[in-house]
């Protein structure tokens, strides 16, 4: 029992780490523009066929994907932010919610008609076996995909504290009027959180391909975790984000443990809900 | 409530009552009304906290498994009639909307985070269903084949059902009448535009959305009922996320609110039309075409003509009003 709980609380641990890298993007985009994008999980899915395809065609490993994929994914936040998200920017929330419900099921079914509904995971990648401590095994691309995601989240935390544009977002995310006034393009700003929240996605995207297969269907859990964790960090900041997947890792192990692994999402969300009554604001919220 | 209200109801009902028998009972097409009856009166259950409180709630697939397994699960271990079975399921659907609806009013949630709460519900529900082995789990269970009885509402065909439903339907468009000419229809329509506002003016927020939550878990526990009789067996995939986002997009395109009464069975009659005449033709090169319409579907109605598609219809119906007494008038 020992040797299982320890076993499930690193895999946990390791997940926490990659959920927060998948909600990073969500968060970005939620503390800069305060849009409600119900479409995130089907951009996670839609990235994680990219690195499918990607790796088929080129014959690379799907881990060094994320290198084309991130710039790919760039481009296509752009483009959804310019065909719908700027239309809806600013207008009441039941539109925005309605606009990117729309996208959500276009995009999930889209998938279904161009893909088929069988799941698909990578021919071909380097991250393979695992390493032993002692009684746990850790899986080499579990490890990797952790280790990433804690390097792109302190390279956001850098960006986002360090360059000018990090600064303008962050000021247009405290306060929109006024950032405008001091001469900063909301719009301009807008755009560039969507695309590198986008971009976050590519990179996560890569990595989950190399321990899990895609299906049309994998988006909306990816969404739900996703929103899970940027309701529980709050406007927090990267840490509130990393601290919040990693108690979602280590919740969803403890449930595996003691519980039934099947209802894992079942004690996740009621975790989420009990979250949204009790502390709207999140876990790490600044305000 | 006058006459005057009742009158549209009355023509829908009558002209819907006859469509059976225009298509000569052929089972298909009487399923496929079927179908659209269902997910028209679901629609106009969730106009009551969608359209006229202005709330986006996504747990009608909560309601609707619970209705079904509070009906069947009665029926298969007792014995009992739905009769009894689905206001019992409705009963179960009102007392999970309560408590998944009085703390998330209490502590305010609104919009995005009242969406996300209600979704959750679902796939909350589903998963514990799956693992509850003593009443769900992960295996179909069949209600008992009494066919042709109408103690337990169990038949062959699907035309029964088709009346069933009807009559649901005519009773949910009452029940929309109702409360809009009352004093908690005003109440909500005044919630949705400025809730803030409201609450100054001395509404009590909190307890008339909830009661609109409630009447609307209510019918569609009950409708849940009704989905069980007619698929047969239960599942934990009644507590359908895809069920829940149907149900808002037709309410959303429809133009859910007090005036979109009678545009929601219209605005639902179109769109699940289209979509099936897309999937018997395209869907099996192209598998999911009709649900890519909903969301393009959705994503232009919102993007173009956010109040939905009521506007449109009495527009047409009063340009062609206007024709047909034009013309009457030029012959007299």
């Amino acid at each position: 029992m020992l040797e299982l709980l320890l076993q499930n609380l690193v895999n946990g641990i390791l997940m926490g780490c990659v959920y927060a890298l998948v909600a990073l993007g969500l968060a970005l985009q939620f503390g800069v523009m305060d849009i409600i994008n119900f479409a995130h999980g089907e951009f996670v899915m839609i990235a994680m066929y990219l690195v499918y395809w990607i790796s088929l065609y080129l014959v690379i490993p799907g881990s060094v994907t994320s290198l084309i994929v991130a710039p790919i994914f760039f481009v296509f936040g752009l483009v959804v932010y310019k065909l719908v998200i700027d239309r809806i920017v600013g207008t009441y929330p039941l539109a925005q919610i309605a606009a990117t419900i729309g996208l959500m099921v276009l995009l999930r079914n889209l998938a279904l008609a161009a893909w088929r509904a069988q799941p698909r995971g990578l021919k071909y990648e380097v991250l393979r076996g695992s390493i032993s401590l002692g009684p746990v095994v850790v899986p080499i691309s579990r490890l990797t995909a952790a280790g990433v995601s804690i390097a792109t989240m302190l390279a956001l935390h850098w960006f986002l504290t360090k360059t000018r544009i990090g600064l303008a977002l962050r000021a247009t995310s405290d306060d929109m009027q006024a950032a405008a006034l001091l001469g900063i393009n909301v719009r301009k700003m807008f755009a560039v959180a969507f695309g590198l929240g986008c971009a976050i996605i590519g990179i996560a995207a890569a990595f989950i391909m190399t321990f899990q297969q895609v299906n049309p269907e994998a988006g909306l859990t990816w969404g739900l975790i996703s929103w899970i964790i940027v309701v529980m960090a709050g406007l927090g900041g990267v840490s509130g984000v990393l601290f919040s997947g990693l108690i979602l890792g280590v919740v969803e192990a403890l449930e595996i443990t003691f519980w039934d692994p099947r209802a894992s999402l079942a004690v996740m969300y009621s975790l989420f809900i009990l979250i949204l009554w009790v502390r709207p604001r999140g876990l790490f919220g600044r305000r | 409530m006058r006459v005057r209200d009742l009158k549209p109801i009355g023509v829908i009902v009558v002209i819907l009552a006859f469509l059976p028998a225009i298509v000569r009972f052929n089972n298909y097409y009487v399923l496929l009304l079927t179908w659209i009856l269902y997910y028209s009166t679901l629609v106009s259950a969730w106009n009551i906290i969608g359209g006229f409180a202005g709330q986006l709630d996504l747990a009608a697939a909560s309601y609707i498994g619970l209705g079904a397994y509070t009906m069947g699960t009665l029926m298969i271990r007792y014995g009992l009639t739905p009769w009894i079975g689905i206001p019992a399921g409705g009963l179960v659907a009102v007392a999970f909307a309560v408590l998944v609806g009085y703390p998330t009013f209490r502590f305010g949630l609104r919009e995005a985070w009242y969406a996300l709460a209600t979704i959750s519900s679902v796939v909350v529900l589903q998963k514990l269903f799956l693992v509850w082995e003593s009443v769900g789990g992960p295996e179909e269970r069949y209600l008992p084949p009494y066919y042709g009885s109408i103690y337990y509402l169990r038949f062959r065909g699907y035309t029964p059902y088709y009346y069933i439903l009807l009559a649901t339907l005519a009773l949910t468009l009452i029940l929309n009448v109702k409360i809009r000419r009352s004093k908690m229809g005003y109440y909500l329509l005044a919630i949705k535009e400025n809730e803030e506002a409201a609450e100054i003016l001395g509404v009590d927020v909190r307890k008339y959305k909830l009661k609109a939550l409630m009447t609307y878990a209510f019918v569609t526990g009950c409708i849940g009922g009704i989905f069980a009789l007619i698929s047969g067996y239960l599942h934990p995939h009644h507590f359908g996320t895809w069920t829940s986002l149907q149900v808002a997009i037709l309410g959303i395109v429809g133009g859910a609110g007090a005036g979109a009464i009678f545009s929601l069975p219209v605005t639902t009659f179109i769109i699940y039309s289209i979509s099936e005449v897309l999937r018997s033709t395209l869907g099996g090169w192209i598998p999911g075409i009709h649900l890519i319409f909903y969301g393009v579907i959705l994503m232009v109605v919102v993007l173009l003509k956010p109040e939905g598609l009521a506007e449109t219809y009495s527009e047409f119906y009063g340009r062609i009003k206007g024709a047909l007494t034009k013309k009457a008038g030029g012959i007299v």
